[in-house]
């Protein structure tokens, strides 16, 4: 994932643990409430394994599946649970699940494909699809999207269309996870702030409040994870972009993103922050009560779940003129192999869609589905969390479907935990990182042949 | 050599034969110095170990314990039970194939090719010997990139023959054998040559048995550093029933991030072997390391 | 011997190959074979990779002649950005480790090399590190240098250490574990060579010099130093390499946080090739990590030269 820089691996698990657990999750919940297509996939009708059939049914000879994904911590078992469950009920078809950090599974999945050892079936995160695909990594799905008749109107118009790429689907959407806005009802009780502060100046008057109720640092910002997904969340809110239309250039150096990042850095500087924070530190001191608000994915909700803290969790404020936040979206994805095995295609089909079909547990361990009929049930309504955190759907917003388009994000990245840590202004740190990713993009380019 | 221990030696006896209350204390002071780094270096392995046994609650709490209050072995069983995820013992093995295939391999070249440099004539044996002892001194990264192509290239990646055969290529077996074999008499070699021998025989039946001590020496330093090895099974070695020890403890660090315990078997799992084999041939291994810095 | 044997031996030449021609080349294959193979046509291949954009799994592999050369030499491209970076990180580590195992280890050595029973034992224990690898140190001192849970914090903050000191992804702490840990890895390594050295310094010397009166420290530095001096050079080249070449522990530990604070030069190299695909990229800088490498230890080598006679 780009926004997962690759080697900050130790602390980020939990974050992506939760992450992918969402996103199995969130495509249970599509699959699930899918109407129709769930009966004729499990139903006993059309037993014929045809090309077109796009994984109804598989009734070929006996087939493993191996099924690599990141989903290390917490969400893991949830899939595991449901690999389970799928081979329960499809004897014909075992799928082995292997499970590493995103960041070696990024790196091992492109090259064992190429060697022709690579796994069948996997998840991916939607903004590296593009780069998947223009490796050959990656099959289209357009008929698995067509057997489980999804339909743009079937989910949020950012999510349909980030799967995208030349024209082809690449990826069955399973969940979007954005970010939330967690706060400590306690705190806000406390310094008398009566609601929650969904904008800028009920935001700044909020942290006075809680300052003046003796909570010194009520609001730490990271210099690692999160910090580059509040910034693009801000960047959108202010009304700019990562990049230019055709992604030949980075744009998150105008003045929109210089105001995002600058108020980022001025949460240190106007002391409600403690300098330095490093990553799960800032998540760590919500647990604790040393701070009253984190933003932070809403893969968080299950751990604090388990808490005692009195915590809840909102829409990111509105710091800036419009409404935006930050989403990563999981997705399902099929493997290019070197000799096509007919039957392990069509399994690897089946699987896609009995997941996509059984998602309902999976939002319970805390993702937001990327299907609008699940979203919109009462079910889902019940998932206090979630449904808060869904209400974002409609303005998340994710990196343009270009290949390589990662190594950009990784500059950007760099320059906010620069301009936290106040090594470079917030304009400078933006320039250098913009200079630096336009020679990206432009290498790119040359090289994926754009 | 007692000649050395010389300089150590307490300084003449004072009057009454004692030792002299200065040597006294240097001694003591070396045995204290020496038992305290004792207990830092032990004191990391005991806790491997110790944790390799606790239950995932203990392990992770805020308090250390050094003997597990609630002794389980519920961390080897994830490991055997979790085979397609993490096979440990898969990786055991592959670690066994390779690092004795690649010990055999170095053993048997470099012997060969290091008395052909220590005893034959041949045409270009100079710039021959030149080229090889100075592959010694290339820094090995420059090796990794093109290394890697090339295993693509003969379908080795993800397979044990990437990590078993481009480390027997290096220098060093060769260097130290051919250091080692010239500097045996010759005269049981010209006797057989006189007696009509083929320089095959001699190698085998004379040089081969004189060399046991450095034959076995070369195996085990060559068995450790392809045990070892971390760099290139980690990018060569993909699907986790294909990978070696070390890479796979990565992969388990990574899937497990917080279930130390688990960690910690796998860790258990890979010394073992280590550990045993130092102990019965460390005055092989020590030799062979401290040959080499004397050579060098 | 029959003098008659004897009296030939002395008429065959002194230097009498044992065989010779075609045969020493079959002797030679087998390894040659290898060498050829992963040692030479690598080395050269790394090179003509190095003039190209490079990655695996596109079918275009552009000609870009010496550009990941040049990219190196401006700070301000992505790649000689990250590679000076590295260089810098990896500058550090081996400016704190490098003395530290170099001295540290002279100094068990001379304590080791006294007269005393159990020495081979504390030798073996103190060598035992390294013969781990460097993947079970890395994980295991990853969990004792946990800031929540590891013991190296617990024992810390009961002698009053500030709490919860993030090891591995604080500056200047990651240095400091990282060093410490190359240290207690590789300490007994360097000690076993200093120990083979002294052991191979003649008493006699000692004994001359202690009747000319000179002191303990006296003796050191005019018996032990230049006695030493060959295996001080090679202790401090190979160590020099082996910070220069650190990897593993970096990886394992702080994966090169914070940040990319304490990425080296080989993680960075491995990262750029076969995680970002940039193989040629990757190339070059190797080749330009290698030729500093090769600087330092002809530097390394002649200085310590010099003062020779």
């Amino acid at each position: 994932m780009t926004d997962e820089h690759p080697f900050e691996r130790r602390s980020l698990s939990r974050r992506r643990f939760v992450m992918s657990a969402a996103g199995a999750g969130a495509s249970l919940w599509l699959a699930g409430c899918g109407g129709s297509s769930t009966e004729e996939a499990t139903g006993g009708g059309g037993d014929e394994t045809t090309a077109g059939d796009g994984g109804k049914t598989y009734t070929g000879p006996k087939v493993d599946l191996a099924f690599w994904n990141g989903f290390t911590g917490g969400d893991g078992p949830f899939m595991r649970e449901m690999v389970s469950q799928f081979n329960s009920e499809n004897k014909n078809i075992n799928v082995k699940m292997v499970v590493q950090q995103w960041a070696d599974y990024y790196q091992k999945v492109p090259t064992a494909v190429a060697s022709g050892r690579g796994p069948d079936v996997g998840v991916m995160h939607v903004d590296t699809l593009a780069t998947n695909a223009a490796r050959n990594v990656i099959l289209p799905l357009d008929d698995v999207a067509e057997s489980l008749q999804l339909e743009e109107g079937d989910f949020a118009q950012t999510i349909w269309d980030a799967g995208i790429y030349k024209d082809q689907r690449y990826g069955i959407p399973l969940d979007m996870h954005p970010l939330g806005f967690y706060y400590n009802t306690a705190h806000l009780e406390k310094a008398g702030v009566s609601e929650v502060p969904m904008t800028r100046e009920a935001h700044d008057e909020a942290l006075e409040k809680l300052k003046g109720a003796g909570f010194e640092q009520p609001f730490w910002q990271s210099s690692t994870w999160p910090a580059h997904l509040m910034f693009m969340s801000l960047l959108w809110q202010f009304g700019g972009d990562l990049y230019n239309e055709d992604a030949s250039q980075a744009t998150w150096n105008s003045e929109a993103g210089v105001e995002a990042l600058t108020w980022q850095r001025n949460l240190v500087e106007d002391g409600y922050s403690p300098p330095n924070v490093a990553s799960d530190a800032d998540y760590i001191a919500f647990k604790n009560e040393k701070n009253s608000f984190h933003w932070d994915g809403i893969w968080q909700t299950q751990d604090l779940a388990k808490t005692s803290l009195p915590w809840a969790v909102a829409p990111l404020p509105q710091i800036g003129d419009q409404k935006a936040a930050w989403a990563g979206s999981h997705n399902l994805v099929i493997m290019r192999q070197k000799s096509a095995d007919e039957n392990k295609l069509q399994a690897g089909k089946v699987f896609l869609n009995w997941i996509s079909e059984h998602s309902i547990d999976w939002a319970k361990a805390g993702q937001v589905p990327a299907r609008n009929s699940v979203r919109e049930s009462a079910e889902f309504e019940a998932l206090e969390h979630q449904s808060i955190l869904a209400e974002q759907v409609d303005y998340v917003k994710f990196p343009p479907a270009v290949p390589g388009i990662g190594d950009a994000q990784a500059e950007m990245e760099a320059a906010v935990n620069r301009a936290v840590l106040g090594k470079q202004s917030p304009r400078e740190a933006l320039d250098q990182a913009a200079s630096k990713s336009d020679k990206l993009l432009e290498d790119n380019k040359k090289k994926y042949g754009e | 050599m007692a000649t050395v221990a010389d300089e150590q030696r307490p300084a003449a006896r004072s009057s009454d034969g004692r030792p002299p209350r200065r040597a006294v204390l240097t001694m003591l002071g070396s045995y204290l110095a020496l038992i305290a780094l004792t207990i830092l270096f032990v004191a990391p392995l005991v806790y491997m170990a110790s944790t390799a046994f606790k239950t995932n609650q203990e392990a992770t709490r805020i308090e250390p314990t050094w003997v597990p209050k609630e002794p389980s072995t519920e961390a080897f069983d994830a490991i055997l039970s979790r085979s397609e995820q993490t096979p440990v013992f898969r990786w055991f093995f592959n670690s066994m194939i390779a690092a004795i295939g690649q010990a055999l391999i170095v053993v048997a070249t470099a012997s060969l090719a290091a008395y052909a440099l220590a005893r034959m004539e041949f045409r270009g044996k100079r710039v021959m010997t030149a080229v090889i002892i100075s592959t010694l001194f290339v820094p090995p990264i420059i090796f990794l990139m093109p290394t890697y192509v090339i295993l693509d290239k003969l379908q080795w990646l993800d397979s044990l023959l990437a990590v078993t055969i481009p480390g027997a290529a290096g220098a060093l077996g060769v260097f130290l054998l051919r250091q080692f074999f010239i500097a045996l008499p010759r005269e049981l070699e010209e006797a057989a040559v006189l007696d009509g021998a083929s320089p095959f025989k001699i190698f085998w039946r004379i040089i081969l048995p004189l060399s046991k001590p450095a034959l076995a020496t070369l195996f085990l330093l060559a068995f450790l550093t392809n045990w070892n090895d971390f760099l290139l099974p980690l990018f060569v070695l993909f699907s986790p029933e294909s990978l070696t020890l070390p890479p796979g403890l990565g992969l388990l660090q990574g899937s497990y991030t917080t279930s130390y315990e688990i960690i910690m078997a796998g860790a258990v799992v890979a010394t073992v072997p280590a550990l045993v084999l130092f102990i019965i041939a460390q005055r092989f291994v020590i030799e062979g390391v401290s040959a080499t810095g004397i050579k060098g | 011997m029959p003098p008659l044997a004897r009296a030939s031996r002395v008429r065959t030449p002194r230097r009498a190959p044992v065989g010779g021609g075609a045969l020493a080349y079959l002797f030679l294959a087998p390894y040659l074979i290898l060498f050829t193979f992963f040692v030479v046509f690598p080395a050269v291949y790394g090179v003509w990779v190095s003039f190209h954009s490079w990655d695996l799994l596109l079918p275009n592999k552009p000609w870009v002649g010496l550009d990941n050369y040049r990219n190196l030499l401006d700070t301000s491209t992505p790649a000689g950005g990250d590679f000076w970076q590295a260089m810098k990180a990896t500058g550090i580590f081996s400016v704190f480790s490098v003395p530290l195992l170099v001295v540290l280890p002279l100094a068990v050595a001379l304590i080791l090399n006294q007269k005393f029973r159990g020495r081979n034992f504390f030798r073996a224990v103190y060598f035992a590190p390294y013969v781990l690898g460097v993947a079970v140190i890395g994980v295991l001192w990853t969990l004792l240098l946990d800031p929540n849970i590891g013991v190296v914090n617990f024992y810390l903050e009961k002698v009053g250490a500030p709490q919860n000191i993030a090891w591995t992804t604080s500056l200047p702490w990651a240095w400091v574990a990282l060093v410490g840990v190359t240290v207690w890895w590789t300490l007994g390594y360097n000690a076993v060579i200093y120990l083979a050295g002294l052991q191979d310094i003649p008493g006699e010397l000692y004994e001359a010099a202690k009747v000319d009166g000179a002191s303990r420290w006296g003796r050191f530095r005019h018996v032990t130093i230049p006695g030493l001096r060959p295996v001080l050079v090679f202790v401090v080249t190979i160590t020099i390499l082996a910070s220069a070449n650190m990897f593993g522990q970096a990886w394992l530990i702080t994966g090169g946080a914070p940040g990319n604070e304490t990425r080296t030069a080989i993680m960075l190299i491995a990262q750029e090739g076969l995680q970002n695909f940039r193989l040629g990229s990757a190339a070059a800088m190797s080749f330009v990590l290698a030729v500093f490498l090769m600087v330092v230890s002809l530097a390394t080598f002649f200085a310590f030269r010099e003062r020779k006679g």
